[in-house]
């Protein structure tokens, strides 16, 4: 074929722009270290590239959501230690109480160490984060949890009962906290009997137990309470929930009711009563008990119905409080399993990052190897061009002439 | 005859020649030009040499061949330059539309995870910002796109109109030419021009050329319209399209002096076929693509922020403000008029990044044709809410009979995206139910989970939907290059082929040289000899 002087020069150009475009191009992978630049490089993996970023992403957010969850349950685990440090504290001061020999000066002084843990826990359950939002309100994380009224001194929960939860993961909703309520009004399901003097009793009996003795009774687990009646000849009867037939009391004697057993000691006054209920019944409040207690330590005691009030106030507050300390071991343990689970969730989400991060790389990432060998083909290419064009256009019949 | 005369035929035979290689030699470059011959025949019988003509080397076959293609490569070269702009737009991954919707659902997860804290209600105000913005600049970059694209094919329409006008002429003066020549003597640098504006004509739009008795050159566009009819030339028109006026497109005027359209697949090689299919193909739809993600992400941020409750415990109010769908009143309409008030419905699963035309019937009422898939819908003449597409379309005015109206759901929604909460308390990051307060999280926690929901079309999430128009542009950009080179391969194996016949070769050319030097010389030592003989007869030298 006759090769025209132009298609001669036209052919070595073009040989020429095609070798120093993939020339440039393997060089702008290097400069970048990617092999997918434009998503025209490869549009199967710039697509894919966008999904497995998404997905990145959306997995550093579950890790982001565990650092805030961890930091709020680690604050919350330090909180509940206090607690449990005060519940005990309180415990111990009250088995002092106990003791017949104080006086009304001891146990005025009692009274003063127990308030100071009544503050604190009221300072801890009224815990806030760096930010100033409060620990233990569910959702009302602006305004102090526990409210003290100013003149009656009973502490009210102004919280709600919410649970904020953070997603830490693809398909786990986790607590990151516990409700005021929760922690300080809330007994564990198993907890035990509580029986309470009514607060009006004018006599000396005082009460030991209840403790359980047969749970397939009939009645278990059905509340009902003892009232005293004194006739005018001096015999003393009690009867429960007023409907029943009265039975003769005797002093010390251990009675059964509804498979719970309860040892009576001392002179009832007539009407004076005692309720027993489960411990999740009777309305768990820990700010209430050590009011109870603060209350009973301070008045000082005259009679012995005085002395039947305060042992009887003892000792249902020695059960509320193991109670209350039961329950706030039990959070506490159900956070430690929760920061437990964000480690285990931590290495997931890491394996994950890095799955990704690997996957991304193998999209549109640069195979250095190749694409060096490739730029070292590439220029050993484009010299061969250029020297080809330069040597044909040297060769001219006009040199010659 | 003498040896004289013989031997000066020679010399003119030669110096003709020798003109040819000269005029081969100096236009080795020119474009258009077609290397020439020089024809000698026998004069007589034994009475010396005369030039037949110089003739012009050229095949009509190859130049066809070869302009078909040209228009091809012309057309798909556009089309790459077009497509590559965008193609890099979604290039960046840094500032690209998918970092800044991971972002934005990461500042929900910090307002999940501090729902009361100001700093993390502002970073979400601020990421909604930044993302909004793009998705506006994203959309605008895609509008000039438009607007520069109707501005080029002004352009073409403009040069093909000129080119058309030079042919017609050169019809005129070759035929002239040829009128006044001897037998045989063809205008050459006539024809090159004429070929050569063919050939750049070819590189505008795609031609068929028809070569009447005579040589005059016919060229028809399209669908068959005369574009140059022997010395009459037919001016093509830039005008908006009838059913969407943002639409630059083609028309002519018919005889009775009308305006008509092209339709818009007419064309589709040479810049304007390129940039009609860019269109039509790619621009639309990926600015279609962007407005559905725009709609489904305001329009389900929205849904379920109205679940929530913001700080002050109203329901949460509208996060974004998206517009509503475009509507066009078809320019041959009896009136202007629009006689509807389209929306986006609240269920958004049948909302696509198509364009439905409506067209009404007295008698057979609303038929809705999509335009993508050509799916259609009909509604009664007397109905009053057509619902297709993810819309709702009020009907509030009455089409005449045979209106027709152009529908385009999503084309300038992602340009009309905008955040509409500054006040951080009016976040709805809780629940109505069970508590108000500042610590709940939950609704932002559903927030947060949108972005694993089918929000686009019902299918795909923002990101996947994301990810396949990613994968749309890049995959036809792929394919265009891969076209492009494959057919720039065969335009430059064709102009080789037509250079082999036409091009000038420069060694060639230098042997001509050497040959009709040496037959000059041959020939005035003919004369000389002639000379000689005459002198020896006559006994002059003696």
């Amino acid at each position: 074929m006759r090769i025209s002087t132009v298609t001669m020069f036209e052919q070595g150009l073009n040989s020429l722009v095609r070798q120093q475009g993939e020339y440039l191009k393997v060089g702008q992978q290097i400069a970048s270290g990617k092999r997918v630049v434009n998503p025209s490089d490869d549009p199967q993996a710039a697509s894919q590239a966008v999904g497995v970023a998404q997905s990145a992403a959306v997995n550093q957010q579950y890790a982001d959501a565990r650092i805030s969850t961890r930091n709020a349950l680690s604050q919350e685990e330090s909180v509940l230690g206090s607690v449990a440090d005060a519940i005990a504290s309180a415990k111990t001061l009250l088995v002092q109480a106990g003791n017949g020999t104080l006086s009304d000066a001891d146990r005025s002084s009692l009274a003063s160490e127990l308030n100071g843990i009544y503050e604190a826990l009221l300072g801890q359950a009224n815990a806030t984060d760096g930010n100033g939002r409060y620990l233990f309100g569910g959702y009302q994380d602006k305004s102090p949890p526990f409210v003290k009224d100013a003149l009656t001194g009973i502490v009210s929960y102004q919280g709600d009962a919410g649970v904020v939860a953070q997603q830490v993961d693809a398909s786990r909703q986790m607590a990151s906290g516990d409700n005021g309520l929760q922690i300080f009004q809330t007994v564990h399901g198993s907890a035990s009997y509580l029986a309470r003097a009514d607060a009006a009793n004018a006599g000396s009996v005082t009460f030991t137990g209840p403790s359980v003795t047969d749970s397939s009774d009939a009645g278990f687990g059905t509340s009902f309470a003892l009232v005293f009646a004194v006739a005018a000849d001096g015999t003393t009867t009690y009867s429960t929930d007023g409907g029943t037939t009265p039975v003769p009391y005797v002093d010390g004697q251990s009675i059964s009711v509804n498979g719970l057993s309860l040892t009576l000691e001392g002179t009832p006054a007539d009407g004076d009563s005692i309720a027993v209920s489960a411990a999740d019944e009777a309305d768990p409040d820990l700010f209430r008990t050590l009011r109870n207690m603060l209350d009973a330590l301070d008045t000082p005691l005259q009679n012995d119905a005085d002395r039947a009030r305060l042992q009887n106030t003892l000792s249902t507050s020695s059960r509320e409080l193991d109670n209350a300390l039961d329950n706030v071991l039990t959070t506490r343990a159900s956070v430690g399993a929760r920061l437990n689970e964000l480690d285990v969730l931590d290495t997931v989400g890491g394996n994950r990052a890095l799955n990704y991060e690997q996957t991304l790389s193998d999209l549109v990432d640069l195979d250095y190897n190749a694409a060096i060998s490739e730029y070292s083909l590439r220029q050993v290419g484009l010299q061969a061009a250029q020297k080809a064009f330069v040597d044909i256009h040297q060769l001219s019949l006009f040199k010659l002439l | 005859m003498s040896i004289f005369s013989i031997g000066v035929s020679g010399l003119n035979a030669a110096q003709v020649a020798l003109n040819t290689t000269s005029n081969n030699i100096t236009n080795v470059y020119t474009d258009g030009y077609n290397r020439q011959t020089t024809l000698l025949g026998e004069s007589g019988v034994g009475n010396g040499v005369q030039v037949e003509g110089v003739q012009r080397q050229f095949s009509q076959f190859v130049a066809t061949q070869l302009n078909q293609a040209t228009s091809n490569s012309s057309a798909l070269d556009t089309y790459e330059t077009q497509i590559a702009q965008i193609d890099n737009l979604l290039a960046d991954s840094e500032a690209g539309l998918a970092p800044l919707l991971q972002s934005f659902f990461s500042s929900l997860q910090d307002l999940a995870s501090a729902p009361s804290d100001p700093a993390a209600r502002q970073g979400l105000i601020g990421t909604a910002d930044t993302l909004t913005a793009q998705f506006r600049a994203f959309d605008g970059y895609l509008d000039d796109m438009q607007q520069s694209a109707n501005g080029q094919i002004g352009d073409v329409v403009f040069q093909i109109n000129n080119t058309a006008e030079q042919i017609a002429m050169l019809n005129r003066e070759i035929g002239l030419a040829k009128a006044k020549a001897k037998t045989g003597e063809a205008p050459n640098s006539l024809l090159d021009q004429r070929d050569q504006l063919v050939a750049e004509l070819s590189t505008m739009v795609d031609v068929e050329l028809s070569i009447q008795d005579g040589g005059t050159y016919n060229i028809s566009i399209g669908n068959g319209q005369s574009l140059v009819s022997g010395t009459r030339s037919f001016a093509l028109e830039a005008m908006a399209s009838s059913p969407d006026p943002s639409r630059t497109v083609v028309g002519y005027r018919d005889g009775a002096g009308n305006l008509r359209e092209f339709g818009e697949s007419t064309f589709t090689g040479g810049e304007l076929g390129g940039l009609m299919t860019f269109r039509s193909e790619t621009l639309d739809k990926t600015q279609n693509q962007l407005g559905q993600l725009a709609v489904s992400l305001a329009q389900g941020f929205n849904a379920q922020h109205a679940e929530g409750v913001d700080l002050n415990g109203d329901a949460g109010q509208d996060f974004f403000s998206i517009g509503a769908p475009t509507v066009y009143s078809n320019a041959n309409n009896a009136s202007g008029d629009v006689p509807f008030v389209a929306s986006f419905s609240d269920d958004l699963s049948g909302l696509t990044a198509s364009d439905y035309d409506v067209k009404f019937s007295a008698t057979d009422g609303y038929s809705v044709t999509r335009r993508d898939t050509g799916e259609t819908s009909t509604f009664a003449a007397d109905a009053t809410t057509l619902e297709f597409g993810g819309m709702v379309v009020t009907v509030n005015g009455t089409p005449a009979d045979g209106d027709r109206f152009l529908v385009q759901p999503t084309r300038h929604a992602a340009g009309q995206l905008e955040k509409l909460i500054q006040d951080t308390a009016l976040i709805a990051a809780g629940q109505a139910e069970g508590g108000t307060g500042s610590g709940d999280n939950r609704n932002a926690l559903a927030l947060q989970n949108l972005q694993d929901k089918a929000l686009v079309g019902g299918v795909a999430s923002l990101s996947q939907a994301y990810a396949s128009m990613v994968g749309d542009v890049g995959n036809r950009t792929n394919v265009v290059q891969v076209n492009r080179q494959a057919q720039a391969g065969l335009t430059q194996q064709l102009r080789a082929l037509q250079l082999s016949e036409s091009g000038v070769n420069l060694d060639e050319e230098a042997a001509n040289l050497i040959r009709f030097q040496q037959y000059y010389q041959a020939s005035a030592k003919v004369i000389e000899v002639g000379a000689t003989v005459l002198d020896t007869l006559l006994g002059l030298d003696a």
